[in-house]
């Protein structure tokens, strides 16, 4: 009795046996945002996108610093930082979720997966379900989606005077190479 | 054997608990080994009262400022004889400030108070970043001011005599989304001077701060304590250090400050070494900044 509690003491204090993980991570991924409105369309990119996926239990999170998005013209970067995203108190918008069906990757293939999860933008996080695609080559993972996120759903507030400027509905999309854990 | 159950049930969860958190964690890593990012916006405008900003106009981007100052509200010249000033304009400054790259700016500008040109180099040495970056912003500045038209003396004759050259380090800290604080150490060089005694490199000191009600709107502050035994001591005219109080509104493309303030002049040229109106006898006035931001150039992203 004594020496299986024992022994189950030793058993957890070792590392659990799967320690070398399927897990896959990215720091330079691609997130762009796009606002299509009468007067302009706007675009923004961000170049250091970061996530992580195990393929083991289908876990998929995704993170991007609000500030490192980059606009053309440096007042809206401003704005979308001060007025719309509050990226002082929010900085960083999340997605953490699971994927519908399993990946593998021994060898290489397309899969069309859904990630379901929580979204979470300007502090205010939705339960979404998001279409992707997921390549396995040489042992890397090639992770593409485009999804749309409504400035209302996370209370974004755009004021009626630049109604014509700044759509209601922002298209993300996300490009991004993952690599195994070294 | 019940406690058996429950320690294996109780190691199972630890073990489940385990990778959930090494997700979270491995998350956590990876996101705090992001580069640091530039706090956005200490302040909205290069300009607050008195006193320019940390806040750099961007790389392609002009910035068109008009600011004005009416005359006295009280006092002599004030009163409702002059509409408490607005029928007066102690000084109207009309300025261009261009973004060489995001940390050098270039501005021209010309002010009705001496008819003051002014040139002026302004450099962002250190921003203010999240995380573990710099926790300060930095901008050096030089201007050098010209007087081109003859005043009513002799003393501009010698060319030399026209010139005044203003240095200063501006500091400031966003501490939070609302307030911003700034102090900025300046030296003004004088060829001429108001009268014997009186220092040629005057040192000041300015204090400025933003405290913002809204995201669009904030009240400002701005004060220069001015290091100077001439204008402390002085028994024929008395000096007042300047002191400015207003509110900012912004509405896109424009920045718009009104505010109160006893300097009579707007390039710190003219209002450090001449400040002789105090807020105590009514000598303050009503002004306004409006800054309109021009994007010459969008390159792309």
């Amino acid at each position: 009795m004594y020496a299986a509690i024992l022994i189950g003491l030793i058993l957890s204090i070792m590392p659990p046996q799967g320690s070398i993980k399927p897990v896959f991570l990215t720091k330079n991924a691609e997130f762009t945002l796009f606002s299509e409105a009468p007067i302009e369309n706007i675009e923004a990119v961000s170049k250091s996108g970061y996530g992580i996926i195990n393929t083991k239990n289908g876990e998929v999170q995704f993170g991007v610093s609000i500030r490192s998005f980059r606009f053309r013209k440096s007042l809206m970067q401003e704005h979308f930082n001060e007025n719309y995203m509050e990226s002082d108190k929010f900085p960083v918008a999340k997605f953490k979720g699971k994927l519908n069906i399993p990946i593998d990757i021994s060898k290489d293939g397309e899969y069309t997966v859904i990630v379901t999860g929580d979204l979470e933008i300007h502090g205010i996080t939705q339960k979404r379900s998001v279409p992707g695609t997921i390549k396995v080559s040489n042992g890397r993972l090639e992770v593409n989606t485009v999804f749309d996120v409504k400035c209302r759903d996370h209370q974004i507030k755009i004021p009626a005077l630049v109604f014509k400027n700044v759509a209601e509905i922002i298209k993300i999309t996300f490009k991004g190479t993952f690599s195994t854990v070294t | 054997m019940i406690k058996l159950y429950i320690f294996l049930m109780a190691f199972l969860l630890s073990v489940v608990q385990s990778t959930a958190q090494d997700m979270d964690s491995l998350m956590r890593n990876i996101s705090s080994d992001q580069e640091p990012e530039a706090v956005t916006a200490s302040f909205k405008s290069s300009r607050l009262i008195l006193s320019q900003t940390t806040t750099m106009v961007k790389k392609f981007d002009l910035d068109f400022k008009v600011i004005h100052r009416f005359g006295d509200i009280g006092g002599t010249e004030g009163g409702s004889r002059t509409l408490y000033g607005f029928d007066n304009s102690s000084d109207i400054y009309i300025g261009f400030e261009y973004g060489i790259s995001d940390r050098l700016n270039i501005s021209f500008s010309r002010s009705k108070y001496e008819q003051l040109l002014d040139l002026q180099l302004k450099y962002a040495l250190l921003q203010q970043k999240d995380k573990n970056g710099s926790p300060i912003s930095l901008s050096a500045l030089i201007k050098t001011g010209f007087t081109p038209y003859k005043v009513n003396t002799t003393i501009f004759n010698n060319y030399g005599n026209r010139f005044s050259h203003f240095a200063q380090a501006i500091i400031s800290r966003k501490f939070s989304p609302n307030l911003s604080l700034q102090v900025s150490p300046g030296f003004l060089f004088r060829s001429v001077v108001l009268g014997n005694g009186d220092e040629r490199t005057l040192f000041s000191t300015g204090f400025a701060g933003r405290y913002k009600f809204t995201k669009r709107f904030g009240i400002v502050a701005d004060y220069y304590l001015i290091n100077s035994d001439y204008r402390k001591d002085n028994p024929n005219i008395s000096f007042y250090n300047p002191l400015g109080l207003g509110i900012e509104i912004e509405t896109g493309g424009h920045v718009f400050t009104m505010n109160f303030a006893n300097a009579k002049a707007i390039a710190e040229n003219n209002f450090l070494p001449n400040s002789t109106s105090s807020w105590g006898k009514g000598q303050y006035r009503f002004g306004f900044t409006i800054s309109r931001m021009f994007t010459l150039y969008k390159p792309k992203t």
